[in-house]
């Protein structure tokens, strides 16, 4: 065995039933062994008390039922929770032989086992102890009414106190459990989401950065596409529309226009309306213009601006790089012609471009309907 | 030569920023916190201090608040990847001069130190844009003389987030370099004392968190 120097004296010796010594169960000899007492002063007691209306022999045979025998592994619950009953009724025996009355007796005891299953925390055996709990009150009240009769409203005020007594407690703490969990629950999900969010993007750039670290552009392309997606996760766009507004939509053409090409857009935007069928013409038209500034300029940053205003939404697609000759675009190539200028006068919008050899830029505007 | 201190929690970011600012300003510390960096600013007393929007012990406004009323001399310049519009507006509005994204380039960072010593305002296109926001009309101006922009204030600042500089929208707009620049001062005095209701509410919202 081993002892630690620091075990406190006062720990309570654990009772059991022992042979040695014994006269009829052990249970008298187990007494005076764990508290040191003379077993006879024991046996004296349990015979004293055979006199309170024979709570003794009930005190005995719950005792014995409760208790272990020495040297041997805990007896069944089931014989444990018998003996704990007997052991109760006895206590009630002896507080009867010392003159307490039936009236304050017995609603003690259902109150008592109305706390002891309503303890249980189990569904059930609350439900059976709030049931308990009502019958005891009812019975405290009929039994010391006496002969002034039956006050209906005391009674049902006392059935209610002490059912708010008894579950209440209970209550409260059910509803704190129920909130911990739900805290719980919703740390967790965060969790998950932010792990899935890692996961599905951080994670996999990493990879991809690695696989690709002989191609410097392709390296920054991937950053810079991550940081994009990291950044409207984190800080969402003041006032956006959410999804399916323009400022979303622009964002994903920017994206879109930055991955296929490799070179960074600066997107700064005010203001967000709802995409229809006309504003979805200035967010593809803008699109081809980003695409072309990023294919042909040369520039090594594409500048977009979007200004929602209330009469008017305007975009600016411009770069520093080397400037076009207009004349010389010919005359079948779709993109300027058929997707930027054509597309704006079919939305009733208008598009204006100009170049130089300091850079591009392509003006789209579109007035909104008042 | 410009004397800078450098005010980031990250090592590897100053690393870059030293390197990148080489020999066109002088450096002459550098902090992490905004514990270390209020002493330090006090006693180098800086042309320009590089000031990171978020710093791990109250952001880079507890910076300025700490080092103003000591060495009104000394000029803030934020630098942030943060895209979130509150953030700025409130390191603005507690005395920077001017903000830029972390992405700028060497050329243009050490031109946006010279400007903000010589007590320019700078303003990054993403900066033009949340200004625009924040006045664009809406709530009454209490006080139309700090709520609203001018006309060509809003012009100029339309400009800045399409991308064009200083030189060029002068040249677009026929004024000065030096008129560009008064505009664009003003502004950024309107934004520091104009009590506007979005720009109150950013400044609010940030301290509830």
């Amino acid at each position: 065995m081993t002892s630690s120097p620091y075990r406190l004296p006062l720990v309570l010796p654990r009772l059991t039933r022992v042979e040695d010594g014994r006269a009829l169960g052990g249970v008298a000899a187990g007494i005076g062994k764990a508290l040191a007492v003379d077993p006879t002063l024991v046996r004296l007691t349990f015979a004293l008390l055979v006199l309170a209306d024979g709570a003794g022999l009930a005190a005995y045979a719950g005792a014995w039922l409760a208790l272990s025998p020495e040297d041997a592994p805990q007896t069944s619950r089931r014989r444990r929770i018998a003996g704990y009953a007997l052991l109760a009724l006895a206590g009630l025996l002896a507080l009867r032989g010392l003159g307490l009355s039936d009236s304050l007796i017995w609603p003690l005891a259902l109150g008592a086992t109305a706390i002891v299953l309503i303890r249980s925390r189990r569904g059930g055996f609350v439900a059976l102890g709030a049931l308990v709990a009502i019958v005891a009150v009812i019975a405290f009240v009929d039994w010391n009414a006496g002969d002034a009769g039956i006050d209906t409203a005391l009674e049902s005020s006392a059935v209610a106190i002490a059912l708010l007594l008894v579950l209440g407690p209970w209550a409260w703490r059910l509803a704190l459990e129920r909130d911990a969990e739900r805290t719980a629950r919703i740390r967790q999900q965060e969790r998950a989401d932010m792990a899935a969010r890692v996961h599905d993007s951080i994670l996999q750039t990493l990879a991809l950065v690695q696989r690709e670290a002989h191609d410097p552009r392709r390296v920054a392309t991937l950053a810079r596409r991550q940081e994009r997606e990291l950044r409207s996760w984190l800080y969402p766009a003041p006032g956006a529309a959410a999804e399916g507004g323009l400022a979303a939509s622009i964002d994903a053409a920017a994206a879109e226009v930055e991955e296929l090409h490799g070179v960074p857009v600066e997107l700064v935007r005010t203001g967000d309306v709802p995409v229809d069928r006309h504003v979805e013409a200035i967010v593809l038209a803008a699109r081809e213009a980003m695409a072309n500034a990023a294919r042909h300029s040369g520039a090594g940053e594409v500048s977009v601006y979007v200004d929602v205003a209330e009469d008017e939404i305007a975009v600016f697609v411009r770069d520093r790089g080397a400037g076009f000759d207009p004349d010389a675009v010919p005359a079948d190539a779709h993109g300027i012609a058929e997707s930027i200028r054509g597309r704006m006068a079919r939305a009733g919008g208008t598009a204006e471009l100009t170049t130089s050899p300091e850079g591009t830029e392509v003006e789209l505007r579109l007035r909104r309907p008042s | 030569m410009k004397r800078v201190v450098l005010v980031d929690d990250h090592d590897l970011f100053r690393a870059g920023v030293r390197s990148e600012l080489g020999g066109a300003v002088e450096i002459v510390g550098e902090a992490g916190s905004v514990a270390e960096a209020v002493p330090l600013i006090l006693r180098l007393d800086p042309d320009v201090v590089l000031l990171d929007v978020h710093l791990p012990d109250g952001g880079g406004q507890a910076v300025i608040a700490g080092v103003a009323p000591e060495r009104p001399g000394v000029r803030f310049l934020a630098l942030s990847v943060s895209d979130a519009a509150e953030d700025v507006i409130d390191v603005i509005r507690a005395g920077a001069r001017g903000y830029v994204t972390k992405s700028i380039s060497g050329a243009e960072l050490v031109d946006a130190v010279r400007r903000t010593a010589d007590g320019d305002a700078v303003f990054s296109p993403r900066l033009a844009g949340f200004v625009l926001d924040a006045f664009r009309s809406g709530t009454a101006p209490v006080d139309p003389e700090l709520d609203v922009l001018t006309p060509r204030e809003r012009e100029v600042l339309q400009l800045i987030a399409r991308g064009y500089r200083y030189k060029e929208i002068a040249a677009r707009l026929h004024l000065s370099v030096k008129t560009v620049e008064t505009h664009v001062s003003a502004v950024l005095r309107k934004l520091q004392l104009s009590n506007r209701a979005e720009l109150t509410r950013w400044a609010a919202e940030r301290r509830l968190i």
